[in-house]
């Protein structure tokens, strides 16, 4: 298997080559374009029990597609909704990546995806849900963003904060708790940040270049309102 | 050592910020650690464990983070796999066993207090919909004691006169005075009372008497027809005027409109006022108490009539002579179902009140029955 980002930047798409009877799973409506020898299925990730929460818990759709190469090998498209950057990372077995509910764009077969409750702070504060999706396995995970996605590396014990809105991904090596963006709870909302996440290393944070809430506050203005 | 895989992450000032997978293996005497990029030789670094600290960590707190220092700097381990660590906790030397208990009951910690929280939440959430589904009388009631009496006068008032509209009113007479000296007997005796009742007697010979939220009361004729004494009528009277002190329609109104609708009727824009007061007056007129409505009214009543020292067994007679005999259009019998156990309740209770001389009304009954036309029912 063998992935390219094509057309990086904004509008990107992934190539995904596939040999001969591998296949992988994405996000359902991600494809775009597949050669003759793909079959797309569509499969209840972790069973119906796993797919019906991730569905009602996490807002994740209810299927991904499994896009097989069952005729001989062949490439695939994939893309995302929004208008933003995709990033491919290896998973190694170890590593796992906590990924926040839109960010998942396609995984290989070895990659394990599982709904993941947090705690109550960062459920209601954390500006990602009560729900995440915890990603661990073995292979390729391509993960999309609203913006560009700029990555954070943290050594062990180094802090770094982050707007809650803007998260897309990060190790579960890291640990982070929910804090006011300034030391007076007016001054935290009319800075416009609310709460922030500070985040403590070891470990990886990805971080989108836009948030998609504020984005959609700021569309709203022009939609004409109906009578 | 081909066939290892790796179980924990290795952080350092060398590696990828992401950590670099690494394979641990616990003997005797320390950890040894081979790093899957630097593998190759085969030999990994053996660590005592005099050399390591121990501690919780992750996003969690579910990592074991064990980190020593090397001449070439700090090195941190995080380790998840569950076989590991059991292998660590079991062969770790007593100088690490106290941090070890500490990095596993932070652990325990994390994990008690999180799930503590949420049995808090949905406990919270489940006493509120528990509370919703059997408690709503107590909602409502909460809800209707901070109505304003002003609302409920508003609401009555609009029912009322479209009633009145439709009927004869009797204005005057032997009748109006008799129900006049009745309702000032009893409200003399309402402590703090908000409302200025006002009760109509409308010529019908329907056989009843009903009450609006606000204080308006009304009696029909045909009541005071069957009725063997004034005190008969006042027992009625005091039972519907206790339905108003109690607010016992606005109860109903709340419970089945619900609050928001009260407001929108008391404060909305005049347009939508008429028609909603409209819809409202059939609410209000075909209104049923509750069965505890009714015993609260009764049992009230009773008191009232004791206090303004009229008969209180005039009422308890009225009842019960309407339950025995299917006397025509007995409307106030469909609204106020009549049992013995009802009549046995108010005998009990009137029984346990102090005794008290009544006072004779200054009216004659008789005559103020002949006033309405009707003949006088023969005494029993």
């Amino acid at each position: 298997m063998k992935s390219e980002i094509l057309y990086p930047g904004a509008f990107p798409m992934v190539r995904v080559d596939l040999a001969a009877g591998e296949h992988i799973k994405a996000e359902s409506g991600a494809m775009v374009a597949c050669s003759p020898t793909i079959d797309i299925e569509s499969k209840m990730e972790g069973g119906f029990l796993g797919a019906l929460s991730r569905k009602f818990l996490t807002g994740e759709k209810f299927f991904f597609q499994t896009l097989r190469a069952s005729r001989g090998p062949g490439e695939v498209l994939l893309a995302p909704t929004v208008p933003g950057e995709i990033v491919i990372l290896e998973l190694d077995g170890v590593n796992e990546y906590m990924v926040q509910k839109d960010g998942f764009l396609a995984g290989a077969d070895g990659i394990l995806i599982e709904s993941k409750m947090q705690s109550l702070s960062r459920g209601l504060l954390g500006g990602e849900g009560f729900f995440i999706l915890k990603i661990s396995g073995k292979g390729m995970l391509a993960l999309n963003s609203f913006g560009a996605i700029h990555k954070i590396e943290l050594k062990p014990d180094q802090e770094y904060i982050v707007d809650n809105s803007h998260l897309v991904a990060w190790s579960s090596t890291t640990s982070y708790s929910i804090e006011k963006a300034t030391s007076g709870w007016v001054a935290s909302f009319t800075s416009g940040e609310g709460f922030v996440c500070r985040f403590r290393g070891p470990g990886l944070v990805y971080i989108q270049s836009r948030n998609p809430g504020s984005f959609g506050a700021w569309i709203r203005q022009f939609i004409p309102v109906s009578e | 050592m081909t066939t290892m895989t790796s179980n924990a992450l290795c952080f350092g000032d060398e590696f990828p910020a992401s950590g670099a997978p690494c394979f641990v293996q616990v003997d005797g005497d320390g950890l040894t650690i081979t790093v899957e990029s630097e593998g190759d030789d085969g030999a990994g670094e053996a660590v005592p464990f005099s050399a390591l600290t121990v501690s919780a960590g992750g996003l969690d707190h579910d990592h074991l983070v064990v980190k020593w220092t090397r001449v070439q700097g700090e090195r941190t381990l995080y380790l998840k796999s569950p076989d590991v660590i059991r292998a660590f906790r079991e062969t770790v030397p007593n100088h690490l066993s106290l941090p070890f208990a500490q990095a596993a009951e932070q652990v325990q910690q994390v994990r008690h207090r999180r799930r503590l929280v949420w049995s808090l939440v949905s406990g919270a959430i489940l006493a509120m919909v528990l509370g919703l589904w059997f408690g709503s009388d107590l909602f409502v009631e909460l809800a209707v004691s901070w109505i304003p009496v002003e609302w409920e006068q508003k609401l009555g008032e609009s029912a009322y006169r479209d009633f009145l509209s439709h009927q004869e009113v009797m204005k005057e007479g032997p009748a109006v005075t008799a129900l006049g000296e009745m309702t000032h007997r009893l409200t003399e005796q309402i402590p703090n009372n908000p409302y200025r009742f006002e009760v109509t007697v409308v010529k019908s010979d329907v056989v009843n008497a009903f009450a609006l939220p606000g204080g308006y009361v009304v009696v029909f004729t045909g009541l005071m027809k069957k009725a063997e004494s004034g005190e008969e009528v006042a027992g009625v009277l005091s039972h519907e005027l206790n339905h108003v002190l109690q607010r016992h329609g606005l109860e109903r109104i709340v419970k089945s409109l619900g609050l928001l609708t009260v407001a929108a009727i008391v404060l909305g824009n005049q347009q939508g006022l008429v028609g909603m007061m409209n819809q409202l007056g059939v609410e209000l007129l075909t209104l049923k108490f509750g069965r505890e409505q009714e015993t609260e009214a009764d049992l009230t009543g009773l008191q009232l009539l004791q206090r303004a020292k009229i008969d209180p067994s005039g009422m308890i007679r009225f009842f019960e002579r309407l339950s025995e005999k299917d006397q025509g259009r007995m409307e106030w019998l469909s609204t106020h179902p009549m049992s013995t156990a009802r009549a046995e309740r108010l005998k009990a209770e009137l029984a346990a009140l102090p005794k008290k001389s009544p006072e004779p009304f200054t009216f004659e009954w008789k005559q103020v029955q002949t006033s309405l036309g009707s003949q006088p029912v023969a005494a029993p």
